[in-house]
């Protein structure tokens, strides 16, 4: 369920906390684990981690389901996570999305026809300097105009 | 000591208590839905805010501690108008369906809206709505009703040992549900519904049936294990139709386990024995009292006293009866010159008996620092005992575990996984590094053996420890060695001055040896009466097929054409039909009065909650009744309380018994331990259905290794002894351990 690769990664990050709290590293741990599942985390997946952790699954779930960051239905290989938080609202965010919406022609939450991008609305990522902005990756994208947001999204492969 | 000031009134606390436990106790009312008194405390619902003097905002009273000299307001405007607040918050989302709702009348939240809530609504937006799951047999989730207090999260890490429940989702989503397809599975789940404070849990079995205020709620005591858990029997025209949990600290706390809580619905079974019954020429007959009775003592006397035979009588019972009961029988026996009299039905050989002191108190339990498990699943089978040394572990003891299989602790156990003939060679090897480090004489049979790396390390941890307590289960109840290991148990406790507790005989136990129901030295016990030429049997709730080790000896001793057999009993059964010649119809638990001996040696009584159906009658009064009509003296009894005060009056006698030990590995065959799945150790609980339903009452696998699956010529997929076989490499070699919820099968026992 979780490949060699990713348990060595979570094994990094539980090697930063105190023997017996390998559960701290549970953020991480799922993290990873979507990352190699098509940006989408399975109950399996949750399973899998709270398993491997030594967690009970619900816990690991209870983390899952309560950021943002974390996909529970299949998502497009990039996922842009538009800020629709306060600073970001102010300063148009909702036309934005509409226009991300249009253009790509999918809902929040779904995925474009030719699975490349998915478009999510997420909780205050704490660049308001730059509102409005989106993720996608690591990546902020910051001070968005429909001209940038076409760039940027023209530009994904 | 601190004294602070709650509404004016002087008050004496604890400094660092937290201020909803004061006011509990004197008595003042401070709203809550979260705080539980067994509970961590989350401080999530806002409900029990009160105004404290100096402080920039309301504190709520369950997470602030005591400090000297505090004033605390918690009726002031000020409390009182967070407490509107929170409440409207809190109603924002509840749905008002009070009327189709279950918890309606008992409901903490409707009692505190009442008092604390607007009558007109402010919220005109949509309500949050939860779509239903379905988490097992027993609780039935309303959601949608949930306000988040997480007590029944708390509940299950911190109390049941297994989080099943949780909070997913945020906000305004946020969502308590178990993330397992398959639900709630803790045998401690119905506390659950306890703690609920709305109708988000209820339970399953008791839906839409009654309101709390039409049913009487009548204390009784549990009769399923060692316990004694305290509980309510609700009562409707005659129907137990709900149990929940009291509160007795010294016994259950204020939990329960759902084998407590949930039997109860077997009273109401189809298979109900109503009416008296004879077999006449081969053809049952129902028949009014007097007819069965006069039949009965008939019967008797005609096979056994004409003829001044009573050593061709015997009397057998389940450990599931009453004190009073089992008191009765013996002296009705003993009155008759009888001594052939036994309880320990599922022992196969009673040559092999386990003797062993219980000297801690369940209350200590929780206090010790190392404890040694041998033989028990504590979890399933004593779940309340479990419970409490779960506590001692959180505490920072050190558990031990020294079982033929790796079984499912609900906290770290270090599992010693030996085959049963390995069990007294472990034992005794502790015995050893213990003598040694006390620089005491080794016996001889000591002398040669060479203690394992594990029983070195248990002998060590037990002489390290301060309070330890050696636990025996029923697992060893059917070992070779039994009563060596036992003995080596006695040995090791008084050589480490460590604490036994012995819990290899359930249900009410003690009480049948306080009473003495086991023959003395002329009388036979149930082995030998199986293999004997007996004339006439008593029993007393015996299912054959359950209660037995050696079923079929127990069938063919019983259906002989020329014995005579009276049989008291709460549920019909086949077998019983084929070989009684009489069936007496008995109440069954809450129907009758009675007293349990629990492992405290605490005499617990309890009244009858209900009445019998039918023309069943408590099985003391038939008893005494019975022996009336055979003319014996001393059985003038008005109620059960009179029984009990003739046992408490007997002096208690300690019994001899055989303190050899053996350590020998004397067999190397497979042996087999069967256990009966903890759903179906007595009648009552093979007939509740919701409990045979859940996961615990499916419970039905032979568990062995390879290698022994291999000597058995089985593979996955096989049964063994009509079991499904369950290979798995966390239990020893040379044994099957079965958990099953299907008749004892004597196939590889008897």
């Amino acid at each position: 369920m979780i490949s060699d690769k990713a348990k060595k990664q979570i094994d990094a990050w539980v090697a930063k906390y105190p023997e017996g709290r390998q559960s701290s590293a549970v953020m991480e741990a799922l993290k990873i684990v979507q990352a190699e599942n098509n940006n989408q985390l399975t109950h399996d997946n949750i399973q899998a981690v709270a398993d491997y952790l030594d967690m009970p699954g619900i816990a690991a779930a209870e983390v899952a389901t309560f950021y943002e960051n974390y996909n529970h239905k299949p998502m497009g290989k990039h996922v842009i996570r538009f800020c629709h938080n306060i600073s970001c609202m102010l300063n148009g965010a909702d036309d934005l999305i509409a226009h991300l919406e249009t253009k790509l022609g999918v809902k929040t939450g779904e995925v474009s026809k030719d699975g490349l991008v998915s478009v999510k609305k997420v909780e205050c990522l704490g660049a308001c300097v730059g509102a409005p902005m989106f993720q996608i990756g690591d990546q902020y994208y910051e001070n968005l105009t429909i001209e940038k947001i076409d760039e940027i999204v023209d530009g994904l492969k | 000591m601190v004294e602070i000031e709650i509404d004016g009134q002087l008050v004496n606390a604890e400094p660092g208590e937290m201020l909803i436990a004061v006011t509990d106790r004197e008595g003042i009312t401070v709203p809550r839905f979260c705080y539980h008194k067994k509970l961590s405390i989350s401080a999530s619902c806002r409900m029990c805010l009160v105004d404290v003097e100096g402080a920039p905002k309301p504190q709520p009273a369950c997470s602030t501690p005591i400090a000297d000299g505090m004033k605390i307001h918690t009726q002031n405007e000020r409390a009182k108008a967070s407490q509107k607040a929170v409440m409207e918050f809190l109603l924002i989302n509840h749905p008002l369906d009070c009327p189709i709702c279950d918890q309606g009348g008992e409901c903490e939240l409707q009692d505190v809206a009442v008092e604390y809530g607007s009558d007109v609504s402010r919220f005109s937006e949509g309500k949050r709505l939860v779509a239903p799951s379905d988490i097992g047999p027993l609780i039935q989730t309303d959601m949608t009703r949930c306000i988040h207090c997480t007590r029944c999260v708390r509940f299950g890490s911190e109390i049941a040992g297994i989080m099943e429940m949780g909070g997913t989702g945020r906000g305004e989503d946020l969502k308590i549900e178990p993330f397992l397809a398959e639900g709630i599975t803790s045998e401690l789940s119905g506390n659950m519904i306890d703690v609920c404070p709305v109708g988000a849990l209820t339970s399953k079995p008791f839906r839409y049936e009654l309101r709390s205020w039409q049913m009487n709620a009548i204390e009784s005591i549990a009769r399923h294990d060692l316990v004694g858990s305290n509980l309510y029997a609700q009562t409707y025209k005659g129907k137990v139709k709900r149990v929940v949990s009291g509160d007795n600290d010294s016994v259950n706390e204020t939990w329960i386990s759902d084998r407590d809580r949930f039997s109860y619905e077997g009273l109401a079974h189809e298979d109900r024995l109503l009416y008296p019954q004879i077999k006449v020429e081969g053809q049952w007959k129902e028949v009014e009292w007097e007819v069965a009775l006069d039949y009965a003592v008939k019967g008797l006397k005609n096979n056994i006293l004409n003829s001044r035979n009573a050593q061709k009588l015997g009397g057998l019972a389940s450990a599931t009866a009453t004190t009073e009961e089992l008191y009765l029988m013996q002296k009705m026996l003993r009155e008759l010159g009888c001594e052939n009299l036994d309880y320990r039905l599922n022992v196969k050989n009673l040559d092999q008996t386990i003797h062993l002191a219980s000297n801690i108190k369940l209350a200590k339990l929780e206090q010790v620092d190392y404890a040694l498990v041998v033989g028990a699943n504590l979890r399933l089978e004593q779940p309340m005992i479990n419970h409490r040394l779960r506590k001692a572990q959180l505490a920072g003891a050190t558990m031990n575990a020294l079982n033929v299989k790796e079984f499912d602790f609900n906290y770290p156990v270090s599992n010693t996984v030996v085959s049963p003939n390995q069990i007294a060679s472990t034992l005794a090897g502790v015995l050893k590094r213990v003598l040694e480090a006390k620089s005491e004489k080794i016996p001889e049979y000591l002398s040669t053996l060479t203690p394992s790396a594990e029983a070195t390390d248990m002998a060590n941890t037990l002489l390290g420890a301060e309070q330890a307590v050696i636990i025996l289960g029923e697992h060893v109840l059917n070992n070779t060695q039994a009563s060596s290991i036992a003995n080596l148990i006695t040995e090791i406790a008084k050589h480490s001055n460590s604490k036994t507790l012995n819990v290899s005989a359930t249900a009410n136990a003690l009480g049948a040896q306080r009473v003495k129901f086991t023959p003395s030295s002329t009388g036979m016990n149930v082995n030998d009466m199986l293999n004997a030429e007996m004339s006439a049997f008593l029993l007393l709730d015996v299912t054959p097929e359950y209660d037995f080790h050696h079923v079929n000896s127990a069938l063919s001793a019983l259906s002989k054409e020329d014995v005579f057999v009276v049989s008291l009993n709460s549920f019909g059964n086949e077998l019983v039909s084929q070989y009684a010649d009489v069936i007496l119809p008995m109440a069954a638990m809450y129907e009758t009065s009675g007293t349990h001996i629990n492992i405290d040696h605490k005499m617990q009584s309890f009244s009858a909650a209900v009445s019998a159906p039918g023309e069943a009658k408590p099985a003391w009064k038939i008893l005494k009744v019975l022996a009336d009509l055979l003319e014996l003296p001393g059985f003038h009894y008005e109620n059960s309380a009179q029984v009990l005060s003739e046992v408490a009056h007997q002096s208690e006698v300690e019994h001899e018994y055989d303190s050899s030990i053996n350590i020998n590995e004397n067999t190397s065959a497979i042996e087999t331990i069967w256990m009966h799945s903890p759903y179906q150790s007595d009648e009552l609980l093979r007939h509740a259905s919701s409990l045979q339903a859940s996961k615990i009452g499916q419970m039905n696998t032979a568990s062995m290794t390879q290698a022994t699956a291999d000597t058995l010529s089985l593979k996955s997929g096989d049964r063994y002894l009509g079991v499904p076989i369950d290979v798995t490499d966390a239990m020893a070699d040379q044994c099957v351990f079965v958990s099953s919820n299907q008749a004892t099968n004597t196939g590889g026992l008897s």
